[in-house]
């Protein structure tokens, strides 16, 4: 038998029992010995060399190919479950070796621990915000046959604005019976309906057109969807269908429900049914179905401008989304032109230039901004694993240029390199497996936090919605987070072990046997490997620090933006007038006794109303055409915010008027209409003449047939703060009356404190009309750029990890090498050199290192930071500024983390050095 | 001279071990044996022996490693493992128990 290892000896070492032969071969060679020995013992008994043969061959069991076959086919079975039970016992032979090696030093462990808890977590938190708002499948029938149909306003010459608008029901109309490429089209929006009643309740609801529920595919839980012909026209019977959370809170989950009557703003409604669990609407927040039609047939008829209505349809079976879309663009011109409604409304070339279009649903989930940022916090966390992962690389190599000696020994015995490899790779797969489960920890933690934001207004806010029913609440770690946690964890592992896991191995064998392991840091080329790992993680640092200072940058001139008022205590708070306190017509009184009392309460310095508030992420709106002027070209969008406010709005919000006068108590039902434009309507539609006393028709709350422009006012940001000022229309409240204003309160001191005053001023004139949205301006300011604030602090967060990881990876570089050529600096302090120059020649090696890397993350800094372009306000991804900043910070941090360990060495004691071996 | 016996079902596994508690042999080698200690009244399929190995070596019960012969051949020895040393204890006490009963049975006289 060949060289004998005692059995402890070869597992402490981890000899490898055998080279594994061929099955094949052990087999025929076993059998054709056993054939050759028969067959002489058969001979020296008599017989011929042929019967001999032929006998050893019957007493095999007929052929030897049969025979071979049985055996083969048993051996390969044995071998398979060997193999296998092979592979776990080194499994777990390498596990136990990590485990007791990861024990033997608790603070690295820890240390490493910490990082990848941090590091790995970070991703799973933000690749479940990833999965739920951008991944998972939208939860209806068959998602991917579902798109979103828009109507497009021609090109804005500002170049601002969205390029979809919604629909009316009167387009809808035209549309669905002009198309053959959807089977079912729906209409629908998001409204708030008053739920009258014992406890009166303010709910979120939608309007929906017959076909809303057949498009989407979903069934009632309870009683019947919409009847057919429910669409036919306006004035419909009201019915209702409600989601199944009202139906446990409202209605005790009684199934007798269906058949009920509910009363929706004054109005009673019968329940058809009860919805799925779960579904509230495309919007994710409706409590009550109303079709569309239940409004007064006129107004949907008739005001074919009130654009309102977001459209979905499914595509009819065979059609693509290629197809469809390419017929919505045929059709959508002819929406305009051919509507028979538009008769005599406006001039034709107004209409020009408006289509449609159509694309698949899931790309409405989330609105582009959010997917962008939601994609570079994503690439972010990534930036921080890798260099987190580089900094365990560097703790490894440290331990790996301690263990060479015992893995040379190793290699000595006859130890295959790959299972050393393999041995070694078990220990990071585990530290990182173990830092995994950590990062689960921290995953939890912040998904909880994520999905308790209901940022949905804030998004508004920010003109960031996308479909309503894609929501922050459904971020949670589950399966596939799970699974991702499990992959990076070992990917991780992998890609931190490797280098030191070779470094360790790499054969050289009398060198490493005879080296003292001390002495000659260079002499193995691990100092290279390390190097290397310093300037990787330098430049990832740099790379997220761009990113960040650019966000950090863009925040700052977000929040220095002048939205056109002053924020300072107001108080603001929405309230939708109930049909039981006033009536349509007696609004305008009811307001003015309203304002009078508002105005009373103590605190209160002034008050006025306005229909839609600022930086709400939008305003109604419509078109404004001159009736002095010829039909205004097609490229020039005559698009224009519509405000209806009290005369004292401007006042209390510190509006300032430019020119002319403000609406006054004149205007009034009778009088003559009169308007009042933002500066930047004046600029966009008078191009410098003067505007005052000439006649502008804005084709909403009876305007249309014009009106006189009496005042300019300073711009309002209406929109989101960053996007630029919209013409804007004021016209008076008691010539187009609303049922629904927010009340803007003035106060001399803290905001708050008036809230209890005032609701209780509200409720004495209007006892079932709800208020709700209670809020200072300066909160919706925040919530404005709370998105902006959100990327910010997150992408700072990363990067100070960023920094703080690689300025431990210079810092442990410096020390190792420092350590290492204790020697080295002892014969030259012996010899002569100053402290002063040691000192410089470690700190230059760490700065080069450090400008080094400094260079390639600038290079990709800036490749990669103009992903970042349409996410940041008025700052360019090129900043000159944000790099000087962090070039002297990294710069600085760098200095600072080799000049720890240059002054050891600058300490050492040239005596003491010389005498170390 | 009558017909060599085949071993019963079930036995081949002990007389096997039972060679092996000889020597670690290869296969040919504990044929020869249990023909031999047989006094010529055993035979063993070969097929049926190497099967045999190959399962009681899947078992755990003996382990094999290559060696060389007597005349410098490389064949495969195979010894009993610490198991197979139990297995043949228990398995050949209970074979002699039966076959010390069957004895008894066939050799009872009526009277």
């Amino acid at each position: 038998m060949a060289l004998e290892i005692r059995t402890g000896v070869r597992r402490l070492f981890r000899v490898v029992l055998r080279r594994r032969e061929s099955l094949v071969e052990r087999l025929d060679e076993e059998l054709s010995f056993h054939l050759e020995a028969r067959t002489e013992q058969l001979v020296a008994r008599g017989l011929t060399p042929e019967a001999a043969r032929a006998e050893a061959i019957r007493r095999l069991g007929g052929t030897v190919v049969q025979a071979r076959a049985r055996l083969l086919a048993s051996a390969e079975r044995k071998e398979r479950r060997m193999a296998w039970r092979e592979w776990f016992e080194d499994l777990a032979q390498d596990t136990r070796y990590a485990a007791r090696g990861l024990a033997r030093r608790p603070g690295l462990t820890l240390v490493a621990l910490l990082t990848l808890a941090v590091g790995i977590g970070a991703n799973t938190a933000i690749f479940s915000a990833v999965n739920a708002l951008l991944l998972r499948r939208l939860p209806f029938r068959e998602p991917g046959r579902l798109m979103d149909v828009t109507l497009t306003p021609p090109a804005d010459p500002a170049g601002s604005g969205s390029n979809a608008a919604p629909w009316s029901f009167a387009k809808f109309r035209f549309f669905r019976g002009a198309q053959t490429a959807f089977s079912n089209l729906a209409l629908y929006s998001q409204g708030k309906f008053n739920l009258l009643g014992r406890e009166p309740e303010r709910l979120n609801g939608e309007w929906v057109s017959g076909g809303y529920l057949t498009t989407l595919g979903v069934a009632p839980a309870l009683g019947r969807d919409f009847p057919a012909g429910v669409d036919s026209a306006g004035g419909a019977p009201r019915l209702a269908l409600i989601s199944d959370a009202l139906w446990q809170r409202r209605f005790d989950a009684d199934p007798a429900v269906v058949g009920r009557s509910a009363d929706l703003d004054g109005d009673p409604f019968t329940i058809i049914g009860v919805l799925p669990r779960g579904f509230r609407g495309l919007g994710g927040q409706a409590d009550v179905l109303v079709p569309i039609t239940t409004r007064p047939a006129d107004e949907l008829e008739h005001e074919a401008w009130s654009l309102e209505f977001s459209l979905i349809g499914r595509l009819a079976p065979g059609v693509t989304p290629a197809r469809a879309r390419a017929e919505v663009n045929l059709l959508g011109p002819r929406v305009y032109q051919d509507s028979p409604m538009q008769e005599g409304a406006i001039g034709r070339d107004a209409r020009s230039g408006w289509s449609a279009d159509a694309r698949p649903l899931d790309q409405t989930r989330v609105a582009p901004g959010l997917r962008r940022s939601l994609l570079v916090l994503m690439g972010a966390v990534v930036f921080v694993l890798l260099i987190a992962c580089v900094n365990l690389a560097n703790l490894l190599l440290g331990r790996a240029a301690a263990r060479r000696r015992e893995m040379a020994v190793r290699l000595a015995l006859g130890v295959r390199r790959g299972r050393l490899v393999r041995m070694l790779l078990t220990e990071s797969v585990l530290l990182a497996l173990l830092g995994g489960a950590a990062g689960l920890l921290v995953a939890g933690w912040a998904t909880r936090i994520l999905s308790a934001a209901n940022p949905l207004e804030t998004l508004q806010a920010q003109g960031l919605s996308g479909l309503g029913v894609v929501q922050f609440s459904s971020i949670r770690l589950d399966g596939p987070a799970l699974a991702f946690t499990a992959l990076v964890a070992l990917l991780v592992g992998l890609l931190f072990g490797l280098i030191p896991a070779l470094g360790a191995t790499r054969p050289g064998l009398t060198d490493s046997l005879k080296d003292d392991g001390a002495a000659t840091g260079r002499g193995f080329r691990l100092g290279v490997s390390r190097h290397l790992l310093v300037v990787a993680e330098v430049a990832l640092a740099i790379v997220l620090l761009a990113g960040a200072g650019l966000m950090i940058r863009s925040l700052d001139r977000l929040l220095s933006v002048d939205p056109g008022f002053d924020a300072q205590h107001l108080l603001t708070l929405r309230m939708t007038v109930a049909p039981g306190d006033v009536t349509r017509d007696s609004l305008a009184g009811f307001y003015d006794r309203l304002l009078e009392r508002l105005e009373a309460v103590p605190g209160v310095t002034a008050a006025g109303l306005a229909d839609c508030p600022p930086l709400a992420g939008g305003c109604n709106g419509t078109i404004i055409t001159f009736p002095d002027r010829p039909p205004v070209a097609a490229t020039e969008s005559p698009s224009i915010g519509v405000h209806v406010v009290t005369p004292g709005w401007f006042a209390a919000l510190h509006v300032p008027l430019k020119r002319g006068r403000l609406l006054g108590g004149t205007e009034r039902v009778g009088q003559p209409r009169a308007l009042v434009i933002s500066e930047a309507a004046a600029e966009r539609y008078w191009h410098g003449e003067d505007p005052i006393g000439k006649r502008a028709a804005v084709w909403q709350g009876g305007f249309d047939k014009g009106a006189t422009v009496v005042g300019i006012v300073g711009d309002v940001r209406f929109g989101t703060i960053d996007s630029v000022p919209a013409p804007e229309a004021y016209m008076a409240y008691a010539q187009s009356p609303r049922s629904y204003m927010t009340v803007f309160l003035r106060t001399r001191g803290e905001p708050r404190a008036i809230v209890a005053p005032v609701r209780t001023a509200v409720h004495e004139l209007a006892p079932e009309t709800p208020i709700y949205d209670i809020q200072t301006m300066e909160q919706r300011v925040g919530t404005a750029s709370a998105q902006a604030r959100f990327s910010a602090v997150l992408l700072g967060l990363f990067a100070a990890v960023a920094l703080a990881l690689a300025a431990l990876g210079i810092y442990g570089v410096m020390a190792f090498a420092v350590g290492q050529r204790t020697r080295e600096i002892g014969i030259r302090m012996a010899l002569g050199a100053e402290p002063s120059s040691v000192l410089g020649l470690v700190v230059r090696e760490g700065v080069v290192l450090a400008a080094l890397g400094l260079v390639i993350g600038l290079a990709g800094a800036l490749a990669l930071t103009r992903v970042l372009r349409s996410a940041l306000y008025q700052v360019a991804p090129g900043d000159p500024v944000t790099y000087l900043v962090i070039v002297a910070v990294l710069g600085l941090t760098a200095f600072v983390a080799s000049w720890i360990p240059a002054r050891r060495a600058s300490l050492v004691d040239p005596v003491e050095a010389l005498r170390r071996p | 001279m009558t017909e060599p016996l085949a071993p019963l079902k079930g036995t081949l596994d002990v007389l096997v071990l039972k060679a092996l508690t000889w020597a670690p042999m290869h296969g040919f080698e504990i044929t020869a044996w249990l023909e031999d200690h047989a006094g010529g009244e055993l035979t063993v399929d070969d097929s049926a022996l190497y099967q045999a190995l190959h399962r009681m070596e899947e078992r755990g019960l003996i382990t094999a490693d290559w060696g060389v012969t007597g005349n410098n051949r490389r064949a495969r020895y195979y010894s009993l493992t610490a198991a197979g040393r139990a297995h043949l204890k228990a398995e050949s006490a209970k074979l002699v128990r039966y076959a010390r009963t069957v004895i008894t049975v066939l050799a009872a006289r009526s009277g």
